[in-house]
């Protein structure tokens, strides 16, 4: 088990991240989950100083679009448009967009970390 | 400059800090170093302990025809088939395998399972 | 207003060893823009680790990075058995934790000897990296290989140092010490690595924590972090204290780093004189439990963050890893503009990028 996570809905996403903002907390990274029919983004902080780290959990349906971080934490852009790639997760508005080719290329396999893409080592099938 | 001065007059009377390797040999591996593997065939017994750890699925064991064919190219000498195997069958040897040209497949015939019984 | 001009730094450059694209602005000889661009080198390793049973990915998870790939195969050891939760023989923790400095060390020694190099000090970076070989046939000497040491096995480790060994590595470490604090007095202390480096990139307190960087990067900028604070294996024993720099400089970022290698260097010869005895693994019984895990080690380029979702079976349901760079490459956003052309090579090189590593 993960300590210190808190489930928030997509709309009250921005005002829970604002207050880590304001507590001077340290984005670490967001991890996205493949749960069958729904997303789950799971956001990490740490508590500077020191080495405590408290966690957002928000649970999304695919098709369901979902706020950008980039306006609070500029660090969010990497790893939004890496959601957004790799499992299709709709992120609107980020800061730097790269149109679903920041490490995929134009002919690379669609969404691949999704259970059902890229399955079985075989590839963009 | 002046702080590196140390350095470059040890530079100039230290010797060589490399080996002058076309005409010296290399260094000799460490004892345990992991160079390449090798199989004896004389005790394997194609039980498949390696085949199914190897995780560059660098050895195939094929029973039908008594085959177990290593693909020393994809192998990453992780040492993992030498732990696994019950018979002492792989051996780890801390020599380097020469550079080829053309990925070399090992096919080894085992007699392992006919000396046993 | 002077006439804008956009040029690519890198893929191919001569500082980074790695491929990272950056489309930067100039005006003049000045930096106005710059926009990264990844994905050279992406290998979909985390995708293969839900494909691969979860011991072959120890493998998989330390050639994410060359350079740090012994910290990347115990820090996925480590995830992976806090799904249990397993509890690893004290001796396996102090060897994990040696093996971890020896390869800081080799890393900041690597490092040195590439920035030597991007201001063109080249006799420097001659003498770094000659010292890094013995680090390197140190790390041959016990794991059994030079690079991707594969030592780390869920439960613990795969070979033991011995006495013979032990006195060894001593011996070399001291050597290694030694030789390092001459060279980097030089670093440290010559006029003309001040002149590149000294006020160049600088990234306040403030700026540093809202970008997320970690590592060195973030110790250079007065944030006191790092996460063998967390105490866990040796570092508990050991009196590990982080080294902080306030200036936030390129040179602030030297010198971390500099005394960092130093304090590996001690940190292990206090590991070796207080290595107890005992097993140094545990075989995990059945398979990951479905639980999930989130693991955070100190890498020499900073913080590594892995997170681990069991589900019962012999493959896991995900595995994510954040290496340092990618939290490190937001903040050039912010240092270069502003900055003079030649400057970008030595600003770049100091958050000290692993591309490959970033990619995955």
């Amino acid at each position: 088990m993960i300590e210190n996570i808190k489930e928030v809905k997509k709309d009250e996403l921005l005002a829970e991240v604002k207050k880590f903002a304001d507590a001077k907390a340290r984005f670490v990274t967001a991890v996205c989950n493949d749960l069958g029919d729904k997303l789950e983004v799971t956001y990490f902080f740490n508590m500077s100083p020191g080495m405590e780290m408290h966690g957002l959990r928000m649970t999304v349906g695919k098709d369901e679009e979902v706020p950008s971080t980039t306006g609070i934490f500029l660090t969010t852009v990497l790893i939004e448009n890496e959601m957004k790639e790799m499992f299709g997760l709709k992120v609107k508005d980020i800061a730097i967009d790269f149109g679903g080719h920041m490490l995929l290329a134009q002919d690379s396999p669609v969404t691949p970390m999704l259970k059902t893409g890229a399955a079985g080592g075989k590839g963009g099938e | 400059m002046p702080l590196m001065l140390p350095t470059v007059i040890r530079n100039f009377f230290g010797g060589y800090a490399t080996r002058l390797y076309p005409f010296k040999d290399v260094r000799e591996p460490f004892v345990r170093a992991r160079g390449h593997i090798e199989f004896d065939e004389n005790k394997c017994i194609l039980c498949g302990n390696c085949a199914r750890r190897c995780p560059a699925a660098a050895i195939e064991i094929n029973k039908e025809k008594n085959e177990l064919v290593f693909n020393a190219a994809h192998c990453i000498i992780c040492e993992v088939c030498a732990e696994a195997c019950n018979k002492d069958a792989i051996r780890v040897e801390p020599k380097w395998r020469a550079p080829f040209y053309s990925k070399p497949v090992e096919v080894h015939h085992p007699k392992g399972k006919e000396k046993a019984s | 207003m002077a006439p804008r001009t956009v040029a690519p730094f890198g893929p191919q450059h001569p500082v980074l060893p790695e491929p990272i694209q950056l489309k930067i602005t100039y005006e003049d000889e000045k930096v106005v823009d710059v926009v990264p661009a990844i994905g050279y080198g992406h290998r979909g390793i985390e995708k293969a680790c839900e494909l691969n049973e979860y011991p072959k990915n120890i493998y998989l998870c330390e050639r994410i990075c060359g350079i740090c790939s012994c910290i990347h195969g115990i820090s996925y050891c480590e995830v992976v058995e806090r799904l249990w939760p397993i509890d690893v023989p004290p001796r396996a923790k102090y060897l994990r934790t040696i093996w971890s400095e020896m390869s800081r060390t080799h890393s900041h020694l690597l490092w040195l000897g590439l920035l030597a190099d991007a201001f063109g000090f080249e006799s420097m970076f001659m003498q770094f990296w000659r010292i890094r070989e013995k680090v390197l046939d140190l790390l041959e000497m016990t794991t059994g290989q030079r690079v991707t040491q594969s030592i780390s096995v869920v439960g613990g480790v795969r070979r033991d140092i011995d006495d013979e060994q032990k006195k060894k590595c001593i011996e070399v470490l001291r050597e290694v010490r030694k030789e390092s604090e001459a060279l980097i007095n030089v670093l440290a202390n010559d006029y003309t690595v001040k002149a590149r480096t000294v006020g160049k990139g600088v990234l306040t307190k403030e700026q540093a924590i809202a970008l997320g960087c970690t590592g060195p990067h973030l110790r250079a900028s007065g944030v006191k972090e790092d996460c063998r604070m967390q105490g866990l294996q040796a570092y508990g024993d050991l009196g590990f204290e982080p080294i902080v720099e306030k200036d936030g400089d390129c040179y602030a970022r030297t010198l971390v780093r500099c005394r960092e290698l130093l304090q590996a260097i001690d940190l292990q010869l206090e590991a070796f004189s207080k290595m107890p005895e005992g097993e140094i693994a545990v075989r995990p019984k059945g398979n990951p439990p479905a639980n999930e895990a989130v693991y955070r080690a100190e890498q020499p380029r900073g913080e590594v963050f892995y997170y681990a979702k069991g589900n019962g079976t012999r493959n896991l349901e995900r595995l994510r890893v954040r290496t340092p760079t990618y939290a490190n490459i937001p903040s050039l956003l912010v240092m270069l503009p502003g900055c003079e052309l030649p400057d970008v090579p030595v600003i770049v090189l100091s958050i000290d990028p692993c591309i490959s590593c970033t990619e995955r």
